[in-house]
């Protein structure tokens, strides 16, 4: 049982208060990402979990038992650190064979699982050299193997994938994955890369600032941002901002800009005359020949498989991803349609999403 | 051509030779010279009756093999320099980890451990020779009111107590140094692989002999390397507190040499003396180096 709980967990660095009244629990066998912008505290948290951090305010639970006070070693963790913190004078073997050893595990069993998580990181071939004569992502990947040899209740991974290139990251991701569902361990995984925490969590939580601003599936992140600030940071490329007004002279509500008209579902509890600011992703926005926004082609990226068009809606710059074939030329003009269902709409006062 | 010139000229020299002078006769007049005269002299011997040093070919170093005092003498520095480099390296390690912290209050600790090496060896041999008097020493007071010393002995006159008696003077001394530099090695670790060690849950002793010792190798070599190169020529505190004795328990080399010089005005053998012990300390330093792989 290693559930993880946070409960009002707040942390404050001399006079410096960086994280506060954070409360969310992470479920036995689940897999959390930690996502966030830089500095908004994953590290501080993943390092309080472990214990390398005291804890300033609040409780966490592990496995439902307070452990404020639990040294690291007795918290029955594994952890991947941001900064690797490798054995300097150890070999690559004994870096990632150093808890079994430390733990008088037989030396065949040690060899064993030390050779199995080194052909999994394709370390292989590295296992006699030391750190400093390894590269980073080699570097990363011994601090990756040194945890998945560990048989514990609780994983944390500090961005564990950072420095390795887009097939050994992709090849990794899956690993990660697997090895989960094997050791079905709680495991908190940080990371800035929204492709990891899409495909891998089963509960993602956004921080910003040293609070939470939204915790649920990949699904309802993606599709039901509560605020601006996610629905801005959640997406590649990021969502479209428009700032308008709501209108409902026609009897049906519909949201205006300069240049924009777009009709809103029935069910909108918008209310009329109330400043808006409507959200829409790149993917959701296609050219079509009468659309309710008007714009021009300023600029046309191909990101390989599709084409990314930024277009000028009436000074503003507007991303629209749409297929190779749909390349426009800058200059032209063009109008855009939206589904209903796939417009966000926030108050522009709290940011907040309207339902 | 002006003088001014000239003098400019050779102020921007791109010769290496200027620049090198003045180190260069230093180096001659304080270390060269003596050395080669010392070795000079390991072939002369004085002879008082005619007031001048004369050829003696190779006796000096032919006398060494069968002169007992020499090898006595050797072995007592042996010693010596064993027990004190074993205990100060222990002892200091022992005291710089636990003086390796952050907590207020312990740069203060730090400062002033490092008072001991204010004293000069021979003020700090006095006081020892004082606190181990049989009657008015407070060292000897305590180790016979706990019972570890029988009433009525001497410390520095008993043979079987005077090199430890020496020894502790000695170790006091010289501990902080060892301290000091094991000290500055700690500080300057990476707090990275503790904090990982903790997480794969190695305990103290663990952590200990699997990382701070691997990581300290270096530092600890070189702490050896001066320390021993220091403790092989002790003189001043067997001179000021025993004088070599009783017999010869604290009889060292460096005491054999100086009193063969200056004592039986013996200047050629006393030189060969002082060059072996020389000899013994370069090829015992080079070892080492070679050992435990230290880079200059
Ligand atoms: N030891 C410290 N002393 C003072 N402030 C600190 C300390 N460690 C972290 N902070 C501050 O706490 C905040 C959170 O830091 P943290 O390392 O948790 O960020 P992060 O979310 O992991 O960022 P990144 O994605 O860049 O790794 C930052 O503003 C940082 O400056
Ligand atoms: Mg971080």
């Amino acid at each position: 049982m290693s559930s993880v709980e946070y409960i009002g967990i707040g942390k404050s660095f001399g006079a410096v208060e960086v994280m506060r009244d954070i409360s969310f629990k992470i479920e036995d066998h689940q897999f959390v990402v930690l996502l966030g912008p830089s500095g908004c505290g994953k590290t501080t948290l993943l390092r309080m979990t472990a214990g390398l951090e005291t804890i300033s305010a609040g409780d966490l639970m592990i496995g439902g038992e307070k452990v404020n006070g639990v040294h690291p070693r007795d918290r029955d963790i594994a952890m991947v650190f941001q900064n690797y913190a490798l054995y300097p004078t150890m070999s690559v073997f004994d870096n990632i064979a150093f808890s079994l050893q430390v733990a008088k595990k037989p030396k065949a069993e040690i060899r064993k699982k030390v050779e199995w998580a080194a052909e999994i990181l394709n370390l292989t071939d590295y296992l006699k050299r030391y750190p400093k004569e390894l590269s980073g992502g080699q570097r990363q990947r011994v601090a990756m193997g040194r945890a998945m040899v560990r048989d514990t209740g609780v994983f944390l991974f500090d961005e564990p994938l950072s420095n390795l290139d887009a097939k050994l990251r992709a090849h990794m991701r899956i690993e990660i994955r697997q090895l989960h569902n094997r050791l079905k361990a709680t495991t908190v995984y940080v990371t800035h890369d929204q492709i990891e925490a899409m495909t891998m969590a089963d509960v993602i939580v956004l921080m910003h600032k040293g609070a939470i601003v939204q915790m649920g599936t990949p699904d309802e992140i993606y599709e039901r941002p509560n605020s601006i600030y996610v629905a801005g940071f959640i997406g590649s490329p990021a969502m479209n901002f428009i700032e308008g007004t709501i209108d409902a002279r026609g009897g049906a509500p519909s949201f205006e800009a300069p240049g924009v008209s777009i009709a809103l579902p029935a069910n909108s509890t918008a209310r009329p005359g109330q400043p808006v600011t409507l959200g829409v992703r790149p993917n959701d926005l296609a050219i079509a020949e009468e659309g309710p926004i008007r714009g021009t082609v300023i600029l046309s990226e191909t990101t390989g498989q599709d084409v990314q068009l930024h277009v000028d809606v009436d000074g503003r710059d507007t991303i629209v991803v749409v297929p190779r074939a749909e390349r426009q030329a800058p200059g032209k003009p063009l109008s855009l349609t939206v589904a209903p269902e796939a417009v966000h709409l926030f108050d522009r006062q709290s940011e907040a999403r309207i339902a | 051509m002006t003088t001014s010139d000239l003098v400019r000229r050779r102020v921007v020299s791109d010769h290496p030779l200027p620049w090198l002078m003045p180190l260069i006769a230093i180096l001659v007049v304080f270390t060269i010279f003596p050395l080669v005269y010392n070795i000079w002299l390991s072939f002369h011997e004085f002879v008082p009756r005619r007031r001048a040093l004369e050829w003696v070919g190779g006796r000096n170093w032919a006398q060494l093999w069968a002169d007992t005092r020499f090898w006595q003498s050797l072995t007592v520095t042996f010693i010596y320099f064993g027990i004190a480099l074993a205990v100060e390296l222990v002892l200091g390690m022992a005291i710089a980890l636990l003086l390796d912290a952050d907590e207020p209050g312990f740069g203060f600790l730090r400062g002033i451990l490092t008072m001991t090496l204010v004293i000069p060896p021979a003020i700090a041999g006095m006081m020892y020779l004082l606190m181990e008097d049989p009657q008015f020493g407070v060292i000897s007071y305590v180790l016979k009111a706990i019972g570890l010393l029988s009433p009525a002995t001497p410390i520095l006159a008993t043979t079987q107590y005077a090199l430890a008696g020496v020894l502790l003077a000695e170790i006091w001394q010289w501990t902080p140094f060892m301290v000091l530099i094991l000290l500055a090695g700690l500080r300057a670790l990476p707090s990275e692989p503790y904090e990982a060690a903790m997480i794969d849950g190695a305990s103290p002793w663990q952590t200990f002999w699997r990382l701070t010792m691997p990581m300290m190798s270096k530092v600890i070599a070189i702490a050896v390397l001066i320390r021993g190169i220091d403790l092989f020529r002790v003189f001043d505190y067997v001179f000021v507190m025993t004088s070599g004795g009783p017999g010869t328990a604290t009889y060292t080399l460096s005491l054999y040499a100086w009193q063969q010089t200056f004592s039986f005005v013996k200047w050629g053998y006393g030189a060969t003396l002082s060059l072996v012990m020389l000899l013994i300390v370069l090829i015992i330093a080079n070892v080492f180096i070679k050992v435990a792989k230290v880079r200059w």
